[in-house]
């Protein structure tokens, strides 16, 4: 019984010893994982919207730039990121998060439209589980660049803003490059992405207009 | 995620994203241990047990006990706990109350939490942020994945070993490993099969 | 009971003679999914590196105290610990890579190396040698898994930590860069390794766990 109780104890106490060491770890790098996940996220905002001229921006210029620029609301259930003019007083475009499920898993985007809705100013797949050099090229650059000013006033349900279709000739306005070899992922992104820009656009419409 | 239907990732996990075959998980027991048909099938079907049964519990915890309390960071150590748990568990039913499968499982058991295809699944299943029924269809799977996969591979090393001469060196794992590459190879083909995942 | 080891012939022991993934086919899960990428493996290599050091070190100093029928208990918090914190540390000075890595590295915990190591060594020696160990075995493993990574990058994207090495006209294989490449790799690394070393191929008593 004695040699129970002790077990008990001494595991009891090394619990706890680890658990503070791991919690006082945890704590002193606390702000530095929140730093570091909102200036992705901000870089990703101001890359989408045009705003970093395809630079590489240093944290401090991605913060400045975002908080003199961006405005956060609510559309729905997703944030909306509204871009203002360098004056600040017209609506420059907008920002959302656009997120559906790729091949292996869930694809997390972030697009950007211009003011008056009529067509995408910028794409950035920046986080997937898919295939590196394969699926995972979605969040190469030449992939997302397609999507600039890719118009979106094609209307109609079963009219889809693009196709991703294989590289080559014979290809009309709508057509994208798909990913080589990557034919499940790029189907995975045509669908989700075409199905939610739809969706935003619509309520992007439906909120001018109130 | 929520939009993927438990039956499809129930076979996804097996075939398309096969947990040993994709993401290497379970190695070591496996190369050990699919030299005889019979342990391999015993183990397997111990560890797609514990698999299912402790990705469901893991979700709970850390959905109802973890992530209420931010204490998210501890849950590698809370996991492997439950998991030790379990089997600890597990093993002490069969005993008890069925001594003729103990006889066959018992000395696997042991052997499982150390598994890190087992680890893996409760891992996996957080960060893509599985439901409770899909975490519970995603381990299943993965543990039926795990058994085809060494079943087929400790089928495979019985017809070779001994009977067919390797050149010096390849005997063993090297050429497990090599089998295993075809198998995960011909296991690729079935991502034609399984739409979304 | 062996004879105690110089510290020069632990390491040597740990870095080729006993080396985990070459002779013993220990602990390759966790890290060889990784291996695609050399950058990423250098990363969790580290990782296992810092928490293989540490557990042995850990486990040696409470040796004499530890209960025995807690002992694997024990073993496993101790290691769970050091992981966390690796964890926590990648996440705060490398966000992309701790991204790619995903749940890798909290599979460190179950990477046969670190409680085998304990178990085997750390369990009955001094805390110094027992570093070593922990150190050498390490570095035997960040070898073998840095060469594979240095096939596997190379050939399937035509680079290496990202910088291109390969000429203009060279076809990337796309096979290096999904599992099957990594399996193959492995296993003729291991067959090549084997065949030039024979006198040793029979201690090749595979450890299961």
């Amino acid at each position: 019984m004695n040699s129970i109780l002790k077990s008990v104890i001494f595991m009891f106490i090394t619990a706890l010893v680890f658990s503070s060491v791991v919690t006082a770890v945890k704590i002193a790098n606390q702000d530095r994982i929140e730093i570091n996940q909102k200036i992705k996220l901000q870089r990703t905002i101001l890359n989408v919207l045009g705003l970093d001229k395809n630079t590489e921006l240093t944290p401090e210029q991605i913060t400045e730039i975002y908080n003199k620029r961006i405005k956060e609301d609510k559309l729905g259930d997703r944030t909306l990121y509204i871009c203002y003019s360098e004056d600040g007083k017209a609506v420059a475009g907008y920002a959302f998060p656009v997120d559906g499920p790729g091949f292996w898993g869930p694809v997390y985007a972030m697009a950007a439209v211009d003011a008056d809705v009529t067509e995408l100013m910028g794409v950035s797949f920046y986080r997937h589980s898919e295939t590196p050099g394969l699926g995972g090229r979605i969040s190469e650059k030449w992939f997302s660049d397609q999507f600039k000013n890719l118009t979106l006033e094609t209307g109609g349900k079963d009219n889809p803003y693009f196709y991703l279709t294989p590289e080559g000739d014979n290809k009309k306005d709508n057509d994208l490059d798909a990913v080589t070899g990557a034919s499940r992922t790029s189907d995975a992104v045509e669908a989700f992405l075409n199905r939610e820009l739809r969706i935003v656009a619509g309520e992007l419409r439906n909120r001018k207009e109130k | 995620m929520n939009e993927v239907s438990s039956t499809t990732l129930f076979f996804a996990a097996i075939f398309t994203n096969n947990i040993l075959l994709t993401n290497f998980l379970g190695l070591c027991p496996f190369l050990s241990i699919s030299k005889q048909m019979k342990s391999a099938f015993g183990l397997a079907v111990a560890v797609a047990f514990v698999m299912g049964s402790t990705a469901a519990l893991n979700n709970l915890v850390y959905y109802h006990l973890l992530l209420p309390y931010h204490l998210e960071h501890f849950r590698y150590i809370v996991f492997i706990i439950i998991i030790a748990g379990f089997v600890q568990l597990v093993e002490m039913t069969i005993e008890r109350f069925f001594p003729p499968l103990y006889y066959v499982l018992g000395i696997f058991l042991p052997l499982i939490t150390v598994n890190c295809a087992i680890l893996g699944v409760s891992l996996f299943m957080i960060i893509r942020k599985y439901t409770l029924v899909q975490s519970v269809a995603y381990g299943a799977g993965s543990g039926i994945g795990w058994l085809l996969a060494i079943i087929t591979i400790s089928a495979i090393r019985q017809k070779i070993e001994g009977k067919t001469k390797l050149p010096k060196g390849l005997e063993g794992p090297a050429i497990t490993l090599i089998i295993t590459g075809i198998l995960s190879l011909a296991f690729i083909v079935f991502s034609g099969m399984i739409n979304v995942q | 009971m062996q004879k105690r080891l110089t510290n020069k012939e632990i390491l040597i022991a740990g870095i080729w003679k006993d080396n985990p993934v070459l002779r013993q086919v220990l602990g390759i899960c966790s890290t060889l999914a990784v291996t695609n990428l050399l950058a990423n493996t250098l990363v969790m290599c580290a990782g296992l590196i810092f928490t293989t050091i540490m557990s042995s070190m850990t486990v040696s100093l409470l040796r004499n105290l530890i209960p025995s029928r807690i002992r694997m208990m024990v073993q496993t918090l101790i290691i769970a610990s050091y992981v966390i914190i690796v964890d926590i540390v990648i996440q705060s000075y490398l966000p992309d890579i701790s991204e790619a890595l995903g749940p890798y590295v909290g599979l460190i915990i179950t990477n046969c190396i670190i409680m085998g190591r304990c178990e085997a060594f750390a369990q009955n020696n001094k805390i110094i040698p027992s570093g070593i160990d922990g150190l050498a075995m390490g570095i035997g493993y960040t070898l073998v898994l840095v060469i594979i990574a240095i096939v596997r990058e190379s050939l399937g994207f035509g680079t290496l930590l990202g910088f291109r090495v390969m000429p203009e006209f060279f076809t990337p294989w796309t096979i290096m860069i999904v599992a099957p490449g990594a399996f193959f790799v492995l296993g003729v690394f291991i067959w090549i390794i084997r065949a030039l070393t024979p006198e040793t191929a029979e201690l090749t008593e595979i450890k299961a766990g």
